[in-house]
């Protein structure tokens, strides 16, 4: 269960574990022709085309030529095959640059480029800046004094903020040149994907004297994959390594997904298998009973008395083959074909291009398409998916002087840019603040512009604006800052800096003014967090009224307060901070409690709002889509006062009169329990009610329901149609689609960061917004677009016309298999269930793959509605939700559909071409060209808009059927020669044909009128509206359309004003459950009592109960 | 609508319009925009100009109406032309076993002692105009089974080269002496009764030439090929071939080869190349030699003239007639409903949302 990684140990490690090549391929070169064809044949249609063509080798019992089945069962294989061939190539690829990678690994006590697929176990491995980590590693050293640094691990969790790794304390002060020789064991557990928790001790030998052992934690790590920044070299050694690394176990091979539509295709497959089945025994049994008893008499068929043992066997295999037809090999062909240009189309759309970036969305899956009009679900990720991830400092109060109120933006106020120019010494003491009080490093940039490394959005935000502000963060030297304003340069020495943690919610630094020694504290932190600790007699109402005001707008304040410092103040305070800093025991809290010291009696400057501006188009879209019927989850690793503001200025959540929230939270089992029944008693007594009732569940308790309570929780999925869950992880967001999906919903998953790529992965579609947290979800996704709104187009548009498309498609493709073979069948009774085929070999091919195949594909162009109707009735994606298209029923229609045909077909053929006219190949091609003609009018009732395409290939196909005959029949050696010649001269035969299209069509034409005038369906209804410009149409003119995002804020707002509760907070912070270990109950920072303000007023109702 | 960004009609530049912050649209973005682009068609956005044609009860009453209107007058046509055709069917294969054998018809047909001559007298109805077509006609006889159907081997009867080629054509594919030419059961098989007819004692000539389709006489049947061992093994199935004729020319074969599709049907005997007078009687001498006696199969002997239309065969006609007159009674019903039940297309109020269970499907 433990490895023992011994540092530097050149010898004994090489053999024991994997060595750091990275492999994503699922094939080698040498298995890849039985691995594939393995994976093809354990499909169930592979299994039975391929008997079906193993039968036909046999000639005894084959009716046609057995190419008509190898030739397109052996392309079908090849081209899938190849596919594969070609994917796996590519991560071959993509494999390889990452393992030839050149990294720096201590080998023989010497540094040496080694590529990165060299690396072992115990291997030392050095990092330089900007360098992305090749394994997990142990941290040993770094270049900062301290034996901190910083990594990216965006490509990991998703989490774009810097975090800090820390050497262990037994490494700490060894010599750069030493760390080259170092020895010891680390203890850790086997590789695990868990990427939070690494509990293992470190044991350096002699002469690195620290001979105790020394707990390492996850706060030591650089995993594989994640990036060093701000840090001129680390070292670390490598533990785990190739596919064993916490990013590699966690990798997982992605499932081949199957749309319900698949799902349903292959039932019905299923289904006509049997019937198939049954068809074949009745059929086996009546030609052996026919052929005992009446073909003994017929004297020209000279059956022998004693046939071979496999006598008996031979009439039912012939129709078995002859009936193989009915479940068409061209459907999965055809499949693919569409499903690849339902793909292009939405790669095509040009109203899907993010004008911004100029990004055309993309569908990675080719295959799933459908799935998108089916969608039931939608979990979205909050940050960079509904908003924009990009923060802008619009508004501030300095000193209860309000900026920016009537343009909306501060930078933009005269009066501010006034004040700035006068130099007021408020507005420059709070602009000093916004430039300075961060963790923000200057970069000067080659052509001398300044770039802002900022761990937060926010922070850059702040320092970006102040420089706007003429009060510009120029360069950070050390601990030498220097701050350009009006042309003069100042400097500031900074002493301390108290970090942000989200349970402070505040960071303050300690710098002295190099111009006057003067020592000061500048703080910024949620209003709750600064405005209390206020110095007593300042007024903070003002500033509690800005605060409201911008929530109210769903910005993000933050308030800003600075204090002189006594020289020994700050000295005495100093000592207890460099003693909390560096106790090992709940380090965190010691120095939380140290700060508290200091931070009080400030003198507020003023507030500031950034605003995460909501993505364009995201109310509406979610409008939209939830009056299609498609439910809304909101994950998200966000705290739930900021996600429950974003949820409702976004439309996902109703305010109160409307609307209904409930809460789930509690820390332990029992009061997680009780609210989650409280919840669901709410949840079930309201259903009935027309009102949107959503709940709201954070991470822990989330854990504790799906562990202990899963069954209740399901329960409350299934009844609820929103939800918003925050401060989860990648991992729990994984769970919930899986839940969901258990309970056979689909689900689409849509996020932009690393931490969705799980969730994105889980769910039946993963959709990526290739935003600005990196492209890796938008690389493990289904889709990716650029922006949330186009999910409103994917989904209404392509999903819905792919569903409609593949339905008919489908559909069409048993229907006329069907129709040949029912044909075949009926025949049967009259050769005397010998199982002779009507049809000959050339003509079964190509009816399959060229006669009825073409018209049908060119059904992609189909629209049964415009796009603008579509989008004005979102309602009618019910029909593809539901499945309404393609299930048992609509299927038994097409089935009815094809004997019917056949039944027309076959009568009208042999009772037309009777006696001297009853030559077998000429009734074979009537009754052929009679299927053919039905095709292409049926098809030509089944568009809903003809393109010149459409008609192209419906009527062109006519032509080219009979041009192709034409050519069969001038070939002498051919079975049909001069057949075509002939039946075109007659009369007769064109009479036959219309005479079949007419018997056939009318039937099925007066049942459409009938049903689309008499029982329209609402496709129907809005189809006459539309082409008839109806009062439909109209009507929704006169909706209201989408507003602005401002107007659509504000009036909610006012409702809830109480619950507005905007706090400084980092995008993403560390897991809950670090903060919850270092503080415990004693935290004396109301988050849970904001939570149970919120429960008190959101939950209401349950309390009545 | 202006807000509606996604809305069919709004350009895409619109898209991305409204309110987008001013930091975005740096130059390089600008220039991507103009590589990643995709190259607009109509094709591509999914926009080819189309019809969109409703099934209005105009559309559909003016098709059923139409479609009555011309296919009864063709209906009438085809009948008629049906009704012109003379045809006299004449079943023998009863009449001609002598009374003694009549509980033992194939005692009578397999015996090579028995008087296989039959006379039958046949009447004009009306007059036929040549050429007047002989037809035989059997009933029951499965030209079609599977296993007949494909004993024949098409290039040994093609060419000379061949003449081995008897892979498919068991269980008449080889004698001792080498293969059988033809082979297979259709040639062995192959109908031997004939005809000769007279009118007031005078013989009527049947011209049996081109009888057979051009087609098969020069392309399918070679004139090399000339027949072989042919009926000269233990079964003798149907008629003896002249083995000094080449195939091409043994058109009573090449019509017998081609199969037909259903079990009753006629194979062209021959023409007769003169007028025949109303009531005249036409007297037959059959030699009765083919067996369908033992699968209870019938034969008939069928004179028959021809139209455009082709045999006498009223389906068509009645068939059209029917569809015809079907479709204007649907025609006359939906005009009676939409005049009874009028019912705007495109109701709104067939689209309240809330008589269908909008919310969950499961």
């Amino acid at each position: 269960m433990k490895r023992y990684v011994y540092i530097n140990d050149d010898e004994s490690l090489q053999e024991l574990y994997c060595d750091n090549q990275i492999s994503n391929r699922k094939y080698t070169v040498l298995n890849f022709l039985p691995k594939n064809l393995w994976e093809q044949f354990s499909r169930f249609m592979n299994q039975y085309f391929l008997l079906i063509a193993c039968l036909q080798l046999w000639s005894l019992i084959t009716p046609v030529n057995p190419a008509s089945t190898w030739g397109p069962l052996i392309f079908i294989f090849a081209v899938s095959a190849s596919k594969e061939a070609w994917d796996d190539y590519n991560r071959y690829l993509s494999d390889k640059k990452a393992n030839e990678k050149e990294v720096w690994v201590v080998r023989q006590g010497i540094k040496k480029h080694v590529q990165a697929q060299d690396i072992h176990v115990g291997n030392i491995v050095w990092l330089r800046e900007n360098d992305e980590v090749p394994c997990d590693l142990v941290l040993i050293g770094t270049s900062d004094p301290q034996g901190l640094c910083y990594v990216e691990t965006a490509a990991l969790d998703g989490e774009t903020d810097l975090k800090t790794r820390v050497i262990p304390s037994a490494c700490m002060g060894i010599d750069f040149e030493l760390l080259h020789k170092i020895k010891g064991v680390i203890e850790c557990p086997n590789p695990d994907k868990d990427i939070r928790r690494f509990d293992a001790n470190l044991r350096l030998f002699p002469p690195f004297i620290d001979n105790d052992v020394c707990p390492l934690t996850i706060k030591n790590t650089i995993l594989q994959s994640c990036y060093l920044r701000n840090t001129e070299w680390a070292c670390g050694v490598a533990v785990y390594t190739g596919n064993e690394t916490k990013l590699g176990m966690s990798r997982g091979i992605p499932e081949p997904k199957l749309t319900a539509m698949d799902a349903m295709i292959d039932k019905l497959t299923g289904a006509i298998f049997v019937f198939q089945i049954v068809v074949v025994m009745v059929l086996g049994i009546a030609g052996n009973v026919w052929k005992d008893t009446e073909a003994r008499k017929q004297w020209y068929v000279l059956y022998p008395y004693e046939g071979p043992w496999y006598e008996l066997l031979v009439i039912p295999l012939r129709f078995e083959l002859l009936c193989s037809i009915m479940i068409p090999i061209s459907i999965k062909v055809s499949l693919d074909l569409v499903k690849s240009l339902y793909a292009k189309f939405i790669d095509w759309d040009n109203e899907m291009i993010d004008q911004e970036t100029g990004i055309p969305s993309h569908a990675a899956n080719t295959a799933i398409s459908e799935d998108l009009g089916q969608v039931e679900y939608i979990l979205t990720d909050k940050t960079g998916t509904l908003t924009e991830n990009r923060m802008i400092f619009r508004r501030c109060c300095i000193s209860g002087i309000f900026y920016g109120n009537e343009s909306g933006d501060a930078l933009k106020d005269v009066e501010l840019l006034n004040a700035v120019a006068g130099s007021s010494p408020d507005v420059v003491r709070f602009l000093t603040v916004m430039a300075i009080c961060n963790t923000v490093i200057p970069v000067k940039s080659k052509t001398g512009a300044i770039l802002y490394k900022a761990q937060s959005q926010d922070e850059d935000a702040l320092v970006n604006a102040a420089a706007r502000l003429h009060v510009v963060y120029v360069n950070k030297n050390a601990n030498i800052l220097e701050i350009r304003f009006n042309g003069s340069v100042i400097q500031y020495e900074v002493l301390e800096t108290l970090e942000f943690t989200s349970d402070r919610k505040r960071m303050s630094v300690v710098v002295k003014d190099c111009q006057n020694g003067k020592i000061i504290l500048l703080s910024k932190g949620a209003d709750e967090a600064i405005l209390p600790y206020a110095y007593a007699g300042q007024q903070t109402r003002t500033f509690i009224e800005a605060v409201e005001q911008y929530a109210q707008l769903g910005l993000r304040t933050l308030c800003l307060a600075w204090r002189e410092l006594k020289e020994d103040e700050y000295q005495e305070w100093s000592l207890m901070f460099k003693e909390a800093s560096s106790t090992l025991v709940d380090r965190e809290w010691r120095i939380a409690e140290v700060c508290q010291r200091l931070e009080h009696d400030f003198e507020i400057l003023g507030v500031t709002a950034i605003e995460d501006r909501l993505q364009d188009g995201v109310p509406e879209t979610i409008e939209t889509l939830r009056k299609a019927g498609i439910n809304f989850w909101m994950l998200t690793g966000d705290k739930q006062n900021t996600a429950i503001q974003i949820a409702l200025s976004c439309n996902f959540i109703s305010p109160e009169p409307k609307g209904q929230l409930l809460l789930i939270d509690g820390k332990t089992e029992d009061e997680v329990c009780r609210s989650l029944e409280r919840v669901l008693l709410t949840m079930r007594i309201t259903s009935s009610e027309p009102k949107d009732v959503a709940f709201v569940v954070d991470g822990w308790a989330l854990e504790i329901a799906l562990k202990h309570y899963r069954k209740a929780f399901t329960e409350l999925a299934i009844l609820s149609r929103t939800a918003i869950c925050c401060r989860v992880t990648p991992s729990q967001k994984a769970q919930l689609v899986e839940l969901l999906k258990s309970c056979d919903y689909r689900t689409l998953a849509i996020g932009d960061g690393g931490n969705d790529v799980r969730m994105i992965q889980q769910a039946d579609i993963g959709v990526g917004i290739s935003g600005r947290e990196g492209l890796q979800a938008a690389r493990a996704a289904d889709y990716s677009i650029g922006k949330f709104r186009f999910l409103k187009r994917l989904i209404l548009v392509h999903g819905r016309y792919s569903y409609n498309r593949t339905a008919f498609l489908s559909q069409y493709s048993f229907y006329k298999s069907l129709v040949i073979c029912f044909i075949q069948i009926f025949f049967s009774f009259i050769s005397g269930v010998s199982g002779t085929s009507l049809f000959n070999s050339v003509s079964l091919m190509a009816y399959n793959v060229f006669y009825t195949s073409v018209p049908v594909l060119v059904s992609v162009l189909d629209k049964d509605l415009s796009e603008g109707t579509i989008m004005q009735h979102p309602k009618i994606l019910f029909y593809c939700q539901a499945g309404r298209l393609l299930n048992p029923s609509t299927f038994a229609g097409w089935f009815g559909r094809s004997l019917f045909h056949a039944i027309v077909v076959f009568v009208i053929t042999i009772h037309a071409y009777a006696y001297e006219k009853s030559e077998m190949e000429e009734l074979s091609m009537v009754a052929l060209s009679g299927c053919i003609w039905l095709q292409a009018f049926v098809v030509a009732l089944e568009t809903n808009s003809f393109t010149i395409l459409q008609h192209l290939a419906i009527w062109g196909n006519l032509v080219a059927f009979y041009v192709i005959n034409w050519i069969f029949s001038a070939v002498p050696s051919s079975g049909m020669y001069t057949i075509m010649f002939r039946l075109c001269r007659q009369p007769s035969y064109w009479i036959t044909m219309f005479l079949i299209v007419a018997a056939g069509m009318g039937p099925v034409l007066a049942l459409k009128y009938f049903r689309y005038t008499y029982r329209p369906s609402k496709i129907n209804t809005l189809q006459q509206a539309e082409r008839m410009g109806g009062p439909i149409l109209s009507l929704g003119n006169i909706e209201p359309q989408p507003r602005s995002v401002e107007k659509e804020v504000s009036p909610l707002s006012i409702t809830q004003p109480k619950n507005r509760n905007p706090v400084y907070e980092p995008l993403l912070s560390d897991s809950p459950n670090t903060t919850r270990r270092s503080f415990g109950s004693g935290t004396p920072f109301d988050f849970f009592q904001s939570q149970s303000r919120l429960s008190s007023s959101y939950s209401r109702n349950c309390k009545d109960n | 609508m202006e807000m509606d960004t996604n809305g069919a009609g709004t350009s895409s530049a619109a898209a991305g319009g409204g309110g987008v912050s001013t930091s975005t649209s740096d130059s390089s973005s600008a220039a991507k925009r103009n590589s990643k682009k995709p190259k607009y068609s109509r094709f591509t956005q999914q926009e080819l100009p189309a019809c969109k044609p409703i099934l209005t009860p105009g559309l559909v009453i003016t098709t059923f109406t139409i479609i009555g209107i011309i296919f009864i007058p063709i209906g009438l046509v085809s009948l008629s032309a049906s009704e012109h055709v003379v045809e006299i069917v004449d079943r023998y294969d009863e009449g001609c076993v002598p009374p003694n054998y009549s509980k033992n018809k194939l005692a009578y047909i397999q015996s090579s002692l028995t008087n296989k001559s039959c006379t039958r007298t046949l009447n004009v109805p009306k007059l036929m105009k040549s050429p007047v077509f002989i037809y035989y006609q059997l009933d029951n006889f499965y030209q079609n089974h599977r296993r007949y159907v494909k004993s024949r081997s098409d290039k040994q009867l093609r060419s000379k080269a061949y003449e081995r080629d008897t892979k498919s054509c068991d269980p008449e594919g080889f004698v001792l002496d080498g293969p059988i030419v033809p082979c297979g059961l259709i040639a062995w098989s192959l109908f031997n009764d004939t005809y000769g007819f007279s009118v007031k004692s005078k013989m009527l000539e049947v011209n049996k030439k081109n009888i057979a389709w051009d087609s098969d006489k020069e392309h399918k049947f070679g004139s090399d090929v000339y027949p072989k061992n042919f009926q000269s093994g233990g079964l003798i199935g149907g008629a003896k071939l002249n083995s000094s004729i080449p195939l091409s020319e043994q058109e009573d074969l090449i019509v017998w080869m081609r199969t037909a599709a259903l079990p009753t049907f006629r194979k062209l005997y021959g023409r007769i190349e003169e007028d025949l007078q109303a009531n005249e009687q036409i007297t037959v001498v059959i030699q009765n030699n083919y067996n369908t006696y033992s699968f209870g199969g019938k034969k008939k002997l069928v004179l028959s003239t021809t139209s455009w239309i082709g045999g006498k065969n009223d389906f068509l006609g009645i068939a059209y007639i029917t569809v015809g007159g079907l479709c204007l009674f649907l025609a006359v019903s939906f005009i009676l409903l939409y005049v009874i039940k009028p019912r705007p297309l495109g109701d709104p109020s067939y689209l309240s949302w809330n008589r269908s269970p909008s919310g969950h499907p499961n």
